[in-house]
């Protein structure tokens, strides 16, 4: 109690509560910018925090990072740019339900949903972060490659209407994935000498082109008919939320935990978590047909997923010193400088800043309520812009954002050739979805797969030797069984339209 | 535009073919029978495969007499035909030409260009353009710190 | 945050300046060096070693320059692409870079053409050596423990990990192999995205032991997942007492290093790169990059100019001894 009452005194410092504020805003800002992401934002506030004090430090990353991963919605409901891939999962469907004109229920939704997961997370850290890191450093290799190849199923659940083109845009997602440098013997592929290639295809500009640039590519040629998103009056987006919840908290239950469970395992961050949650909450919908058309139940699923995966990555950062996301992988840097060696002994030796961490978390997202309140309202007001003036601008923006990510003018060169390839694929009735999720898997995949084969000797059966390895690996062994199983049985009616031509 | 479901399938195919074919140029791991050209390969195997599929489908499914390339009303009409293409052609005289004129002055002509074909009022078109550009430039190059190239205005920024 | 908007708002109004077609006058040259903001290229990803390395300089650098120094993280490619970034940027100072020891590395794999010599050499502020570290639950007590059980199995029985396919860790453990007369690869190396995954898979029992640096084992050392046994240096490092050095342990004198160094690149005009040589050693007499450095465990080691060369040249040799032997340097 003692700890947690120096906590609090160290935060309810005028001078802390303004840096929190100031970051929030700060955090706000850049995750609704297409292209900067909620690690940029740490990134760039690592040179700030060297001068401040541990508790202001870390409150300013923990503050900007929050808001960062809300904040992204915001541009990928109004325009169809996810301001972070964590909010790539769901971009389209609450893109769909703008266009429907739900816009305020859309923004309300992952507001509070965000902060509500957010808070889930940060309960979990609390409460469990030492049991659930030494369960996470149990995965190895082959488990890693399991839950990869797991996470694909979902590209296949999202896309149920056209598997056989989910599964096509699937493979070329990890096609393109495989250029740059090979993850383990580290020989060039398909780079054709050019040192820019080395670097494989970044993932965000690649985000960029084929969610955005295809939209703006069909919104030029309608420039003067009346726009895709009409302007919408501006309601008050909380009408309507706890209908959302009490018909959806399971929902929200089920994406916080999927959130917490991704969240800490190494490596795999918020936006993994969002797409995990995003399909689960597909297969196991009594209403999945209406996926895609703009319905709120997997945004809830996945607004929750990826806040409280935020949360939940500082896990195993704090325990082990090894990062759960890349947010973390920095923080853990800045945890040294301040003199908080992660590791179990942090707990005891400086209890005080782990508890002001914590309730750091739980202030920035209870700030979220009305700052987040103020970032809709304030990007309300570009929907009113005309389109022939807003399309040019998003255009600009969206050449920024992918240079941003390279800092050389590759990055927009990967947006402008997966901008062109992406609206070919809609203009073909191939989802764009799953491609994407082959660019966050992909490596992740492979690398776990080369490793672990050479861990094994070149022997399949190392897979399974692992008891979770095993477990997970039977798991996905019946997945993708059944789905093929299902979709060669004739008017199943799971998983129809393998034989039925495009729309 | 819209092809038919075969034509996306050999274009697939053909697509794979070629990453098969340059895989078999990658190296071993010393002593094992798998390298870096092995995942390629997996995959350009699977969208063999699928391309199969789409050829068969494609086939099967077409009707007699429909095209095999639909073209959408809009390329009939220049000016949007004009409008798709200028919109690709200014992000390739930006990736062309940024590094040498700058962020500030190409995005103010990469704008106003496309207001101008958009048919924004001239006036507004050059207000907005400059504008715009010099609040992207700051929020992103200065507050952000992201290096967005200064070219031709390199010694006075 | 109040400097940051400062600067923003002095900034801005210079963009609106320039934005209006003000002030276009070449005025290069006026006033002394420098007189705009600096970029510093990263060729490796936020939140490493490299980057810390580089933005704590930075930081240093900005005060002592009054410049504001930009951080910029060209990745991918092993370090390819942050590499060739700065050795082909414009030599006139407002371009700079951190190289680490790749650069003495990537050109026998055939990776890239550049070598240490394609850049100004500025300073060198950094190195680590590597350690031998094992499951803290681990049979191997001693490095020699290690030593004569890997003898003793077969060839490839043994995994280790620490960095990608011949990447520095690999070296080391090549080195020391073939400092007890092992083929190098007698041990199977298990190519990794880095040292924190490298160290999970230790704890997660998927590899016998890692070389990587005792930095990045640190917090799984701490956290009682892992030993330290061995450390291939001359001597042992300041903050990690108890880890002998291999020649202590085994009496074998190997010993190699990651390091990492300021440059400019190439034909940067000899009075700025005085300038900046100066400023860094200041830096390095700090007690900001001491502590900073410390907090981490990192080693600190200082080389000017010409001592960075040198160094960078030697090590360049090493390297491709190293790689040859095992194999991984083409042609």
């Amino acid at each position: 109690m003692d700890a947690l009452l120096l906590a609090a005194n160290l935060i309810f410092q005028p001078h802390v509560l303004l840096v929190i504020v100031a970051a929030s805003a700060f955090g706000m800002f850049v995750g609704a910018m297409p292209g900067l992401t909620a690690t940029m934002a740490t990134a760039l506030l690592v040179p700030i925090t060297f001068f401040m004090d541990p508790v202001p430090a870390l409150g300013a990353i923990v503050a900007a990072t929050t808001m960062a991963i809300f904040a992204g919605d915001i541009p990928a409901a109004m325009l169809r740019i996810p301001g972070t891939p964590a909010s790539a999962a769901y971009t389209d469907e609450s893109y769909a339900m703008s266009k429907k004109g739900e816009l305020d229920l859309n923004m309300g939704v992952n507001l509070v949903f965000s902060v509500m997961g957010g808070l889930i997370g940060v309960a979990i850290l609390i409460l469990a972060a030492p049991a659930l890191a030494e369960a996470a450093i149990n995965f190895s290799s082959f488990e890693y490659f399991w839950l990869a190849l797991l996470g694909l199923t979902c590209a296949v659940f999202m896309s149920s209407e056209q598997p056989l083109k989910g599964i096509t845009s699937l493979l070329f997602g990890l096609a393109i994935n495989t250029i740059g440098i090979d993850p383990t013997a580290g020989f060039p592929r398909f780079t054709f000498g050019s040192v820019e290639l080395l670097q494989g295809i970044s993932f965000i500009p690649a985000m960029i082109g084929m969610f955005a640039l295809s939209e703006l590519l069909r919104g030029a040629v309608t420039v003067d008919h009346q726009g895709a998103v009409v302007a919408q009056k501006i309601g008050n987006i909380f009408v309507g939320i706890w209908a959302v919840f009490k018909r959806y908290w399971f929902n929200f239950l089920r994406g916080s935990t999927i959130g917490v469970a991704i969240g800490a395992l190494p490596g795999a961050g918020a936006d993994i978590a969002a797409w995990i949650s995003f399909a689960v909450s597909k297969r196991f919908s009594k209403t999945p047909e209406k996926f895609g058309t703009g319905h709120v139940e997997g945004i809830v699923d996945a607004t929750s997923a990826n806040n409280s995966a935020l949360g939940a990555a500082w896990i195993p950062a704090l325990v082990f010193g090894i990062p759960g996301d890349s947010i973390t992988a920095i923080v853990i840097g800045v945890l040294y400088m301040k003199g908080m060696n992660p590791g179990p002994t942090v707990f005891l030796q400086n209890p005080q800043f782990i508890y002001a961490v914590f309730l750091i978390f739980i202030l920035a997202n209870l700030l979220m309520l009305p700052l987040g309140w103020a970032a809709i309202k304030a990007s309300k007001q570009i929907l009113r812009v005309p389109r022939n003036v807003l399309l040019p601008i998003i255009l600009m923006f969206c050449v920024v954002g992918a240079y941003a990510m390279t800092n050389s003018p590759y990055g927009i060169i990967i947006m402008l050739v997966l901008g062109m390839i992406g609206w070919l694929m809609e203009e073909h009735g191939f989802p764009i979805a799953p491609a994407i999720l082959g660019l966050v898997l992909g490596e992740m995949l492979e690398q776990n797969f080369m490793t672990s084969m050479i861990k094994a000797d070149g022997s399949l059966m190392g897979f399974f030797e692992r008891p979770i390895a095993a477990t997970l690996g039977v798991v996905t062994v019946l997945i993708w069984g059944a789905m093929v199983w299902r979709s060669f049985k004739p008017k199943s009616g799971i998983i129809p339209g393998l034989d039925s031509p495009g729309t | 535009m819209r092809a038919n479901d075969a034509i996306c399938g050999i274009v697939l195919i053909l697509l794979a073919a070629v990453m098969i074919a340059l895989a078999a140029t990658l190296p071993e791991f010393p002593g094992q029978k798998y390298g870096p050209a092995l995942f390629p390969r997996v995959l350009a195997s699977g969208l063999i495969l699928c391309g199969g599929l789409l050829v068969w489908r494609g086939i099967t499914t077409r009707e007699t007499g429909s095209r095999w390339v639909e073209w959408s009303p809009w390329t009939r009409d220049r000016w949007r035909l004009g409008s798709f293409a200028l919109m690709l052609a200014m992000l390739l005289l930006y990736i062309l030409a940024a590094e040498t004129i700058g962020f500030i002055l190409l995005g103010v002509f990469f704008l106003l260009g496309l207001f101008l074909w958009f048919r924004v009022r001239p006036l507004p078109a050059v207000i907005i353009a400059i504008v715009a550009t010099l609040t992207i430039h700051w929020f992103f190059a200065t507050m952000l710190r992201v290096p967005l190239p200064r070219g031709w205005l390199n010694t006075v920024l | 945050m109040t400097k940051l908007t400062r600067r923003s708002f002095v900034a801005s109004t210079a963009a609106a300046g320039a934005g209006l077609g003000l002030g276009l006058k070449p005025s290069f040259g006026q006033g002394a060096y420098p007189s705009r903001p600096i970029q510093m290229i990263c060729p490796w990803g936020a939140g490493g070693g490299t980057d810390a390395t580089a933005r704590i300089v930075a930081a240093l650098l900005e005060k002592d320059l009054g410049q504001p120094i930009n951080v910029v993280n060209r990745t991918g490619g092993s370090g390819v692409v942050g590499h060739s970034a700065i050795a082909t940027a414009q030599p006139d100072g407002y371009t700079l870079g951190i190289i680490t020891v790749e650069i003495a590395m990537m050109h026998w794999q055939g990776l890239t053409a550049l070598t240490p010599k394609d850049y100004t050499p500025l300073a060198l502020m950094n190195e680590d050596p590597p350690g031998i570290q094992v499951k803290a639950d681990s049979p191997y007590k001693t490095v020699k423990d290690l030593a004569d059980a890997i003898k003793a199995a077969p060839a490839g029985k043994f995994k280790a990990s620490g960095t990608g396919q011949g990447g520095i860790w690999h070296l080391a453990l090549v080195g020391w192999l073939q400092a007890m007369k092992l083929p190098a690869n007698h041990v199977a190396w298990v190519p990794s995205n880095g040292a924190a995954p490298a160290m999970q898979d230790l704890a997660a029992g998927g590899i016998d032991f890692t070389t990587c640096s005792v930095p990045e084992a640190r917090a799984m050392i701490e956290a009682g997942k892992a030993r330290s046994v061995a450390l291939m240096a001359p001597e042992r490092a300041a903050a990690f007492k108890d880890i002998p050095t291999l020649k202590e342990a085994m009496g074998i004198d190997f010993t190699t290093g990651a390091w990492r160094g300021f440059v400019g690149p190439k034909g940067l005009p000899p009075e700025m790169a005085t300038k900046l040589t100066a400023a860094l050693k200041k830096i390095y007499d700090s007690k900001e990059y001491k502590d900073f450095m410390g907090s981490r465990g990192f080693g600190t080691v200082w080389a000017d100019a010409a001592g960075f060369a040198a160094f960078a040249s030697k090590s360049d040799a090493q390297m491709g001894t190293a790689m040859k032997a095992a194999g991984l340097a083409k042609g």
